[in-house]
């Protein structure tokens, strides 16, 4: 028994951290109705600059060296929309989708030229775990835990509390009508790719922490968030949000019956059976928040 | 010598894989990010059955069967789903495929691979016989040209072309949307299999790498280069891509930059990639 709650609390901080990756998609989805393939390399890229600035040249402590590694990130994912997106947006869906894939692979590759494609750390001591009640959580997952839900909380806020927020969920509803109440379009395209970025950056950073850096880390993220997304409803970001948890969980749940070979195979067996059966979200009769 | 024909057997397989993609992505309009899985079973089967004492020949039409099957069981759910959902489930199932591939360690060796695929009998193996395998690559790839260009210029292909630009008008002419869709997967994927066959013939030695999200790219960049839509395209784009692939390696690079070779050509793909979406999304032959 006991056993099976330390996989579930496991699966809950995996799942905060899946729930970082896929708001990011759901709102970019949300606002501009494609798909973005590349954003696992914001993921990735967020975490190898943060390993750049722990690195020989700064040397930072790692808790400073996230605030550069998130701006830069910022900084890609703005590029993304300036130099790709924006200029293929009116064009046929397809020219966007396939240029999103070149970009991952120009990205991914990126990585692989600048650290190599060896697994990298960021060479913290590894501390003790805590124990309470016969289950056990490290401090790092504790600190993974606090910031995943400060972040979301930000969001929360962002998104309910602020005008900008509001023309957001406006933008996501009907990108048309918003236009036509005089919603700066410019901001809320700005304030989405920040949002993705900062959040994917963070996700990554903090999934580093726990485990290690590869260049792959993109692409397999990617596929996680795509199903917490799919899971959620596509758009909805409180649907992402609880989509990432119910993927953490089932993912280490499941740990238990098949071979960890398999692992991964858990997060496409719910893309594929949501596609087939609820290709609207687990949430989508709810609506929720947009 | 022998090297230029290596390089023109492995242009003429990819010409067929990209043929194949071609009649998915550029005739009909589906987003198939996930056509290396049946490349992929295509040479495990025929890789399988011919290590098992099958002749070459029986396993590849096998190889073909196998991956046909499998893509128009596939596409029955899978076409439920529209446009950017199904290009998701066919990259979701090219990753489970690869996990099948990597996990199934009694059937496929696992990460091992499988070494020591026989060449076909009647060309036999080794240098001596790399000729005779360029022309049965070429007479192949011809064969596949000739009859997707005969479906495609058919009222057939016509009828794909509507289903792409629209779907809605293609079922109110009276075409069955869903059937013409399931065809033109399951022949895409007979096709694939069969350059996977010959991948798996000609190398010798397979193992679940070679079926990545990379030479999902390859090809898609092969086709979009090419031009979508058109019959030469995907050869040109499958030419041009193999022959700039390979002119890498006798780019005057020391040695201690070895291993950023294999990722520049990524990067480089990646780049070029975008930049025909931005500049000439039609490739290099429009289709009109």
């Amino acid at each position: 028994m006991i056993y099976y709650l330390q996989l579930t609390l496991n699966g809950i901080i995996a799942g905060s951290i899946y729930a970082l990756f896929a708001v990011g998609l759901t709102m970019v989805y949300g606002v501009f109705r494609f798909i973005n393939f590349a954003h696992g390399e914001l993921i990735a890229w967020g975490a190898y600059l943060a390993l750049l600035f722990t690195q020989t040249l700064f040397t930072l402590p790692i808790y400073h060296a996230v605030i550069p590694a998130l701006a830069l990130t910022v900084v890609i994912g703005l590029a993304q929309e300036r130099y790709v997106y924006r200029p293929l947006r009116h064009g046929n869906r397809i020219t966007l989708l396939i240029a999103s894939i070149g970009l991952s692979y120009l990205l991914r590759n990126a990585i692989r030229i600048i650290w190599g494609s060896d697994l990298m750390t960021y060479g913290l001591r590894p501390m003790r775990g805590i124990s309470f009640a016969g289950l056990s959580i490290t401090p790092t997952q504790v600190a993974m835990m606090v910031a995943a839900v400060f972040f979301l909380a930000c969001l929360y806020f962002i998104l309910t509390r602020t005008m900008l927020g509001k023309s957001l969920r406006a933008v996501a509803d009907n990108m048309e009508l918003a236009a036509i109440m005089g919603i700066n379009m410019k901001q809320v395209s700005f304030t989405v790719w920040v949002l993705a970025s900062v959040f994917a950056g963070v996700g990554g950073i903090l999934l580093a922490l726990d485990t290690n850096l590869e260049p792959i880390m993109g692409l397999t993220n990617l596929i996680k968030a795509f199903a917490a997304v799919l899971l959620g409803g596509a758009g909805n970001v409180w649907g992402a949000l609880l989509g990432g948890l119910c993927i953490g969980i089932s993912e280490n749940l499941g740990v238990a019956f098949v071979s960890p070979g398999y692992k991964d195979f858990i997060s496409f067996a719910i893309i594929i059976l949501v596609l087939l059966f609820r290709p609207k979200g687990l949430f989508g009769v709810l609506r929720g928040i947009r | 010598m022998d090297y230029l024909l290596h390089i023109l057997i492995i242009a003429f397989i990819y010409s067929i894989f990209a043929i194949s993609l071609n009649l998915e992505l550029g005739y009909t309009g589906l987003y198939n990010f996930g056509h290396v899985a049946f490349f992929g079973i295509g040479a495990y089967t025929s890789a399988l059955l011919s290590l098992a004492g099958m002749p070459v020949a029986v396993s590849m039409v096998c190889g073909m069967a196998a991956a046909g099957a499998i893509g128009a069981i596939l596409a029955i759910p899978a076409l439920r789903l529209s446009g950017d959902y199904f290009g998701i489930a066919t990259l979701v199932f090219a990753e489970m495929a690869r996990l099948f591939f990597l996990n199934e360690r009694w059937l496929t060796k696992g990460p091992m691979g499988l070494p020591g695929i026989p060449r076909p009998a009647w060309i036999g193996g080794g240098v001596a016989a790399l000729p005779m395998f360029l022309i049965f690559c070429a007479i192949l790839t011809f064969a596949a040209f000739l009859i997707i260009r005969r479906l495609t210029t058919a009222p057939f292909g016509r009828a794909l072309k509507v289903v792409r630009e629209d779907e809605y008008v293609a079922q109110a002419l009276g075409k069955n949307v869903l059937t013409l869709r399931i065809k033109t997967i399951a022949i895409g994927s007979v096709l694939a299999g069969l350059a996977g066959g010959l991948w798996a013939h000609y190398i010798t030695y397979i193992s679940p790498g070679d079926f990545t999200l990379t030479e999902t790219i390859l090809v898609l960049l092969c086709v979009v280069l090419g031009g979508r839509g058109t019959n030469w395209g995907p050869i040109l784009g499958a030419f041009v891509i193999t022959f700039f692939g390979e002119s890498v390696r006798f780019l005057p690079i020391p040695v201690d930059f070895g291993r950023v070779v294999a990722p520049l050509q990524g990067m480089v793909y990646g780049a070029v990639l975008i930049l025909i979406m931005l500049k000439r999304p039609e490739g290099l032959l429009p289709e009109y």
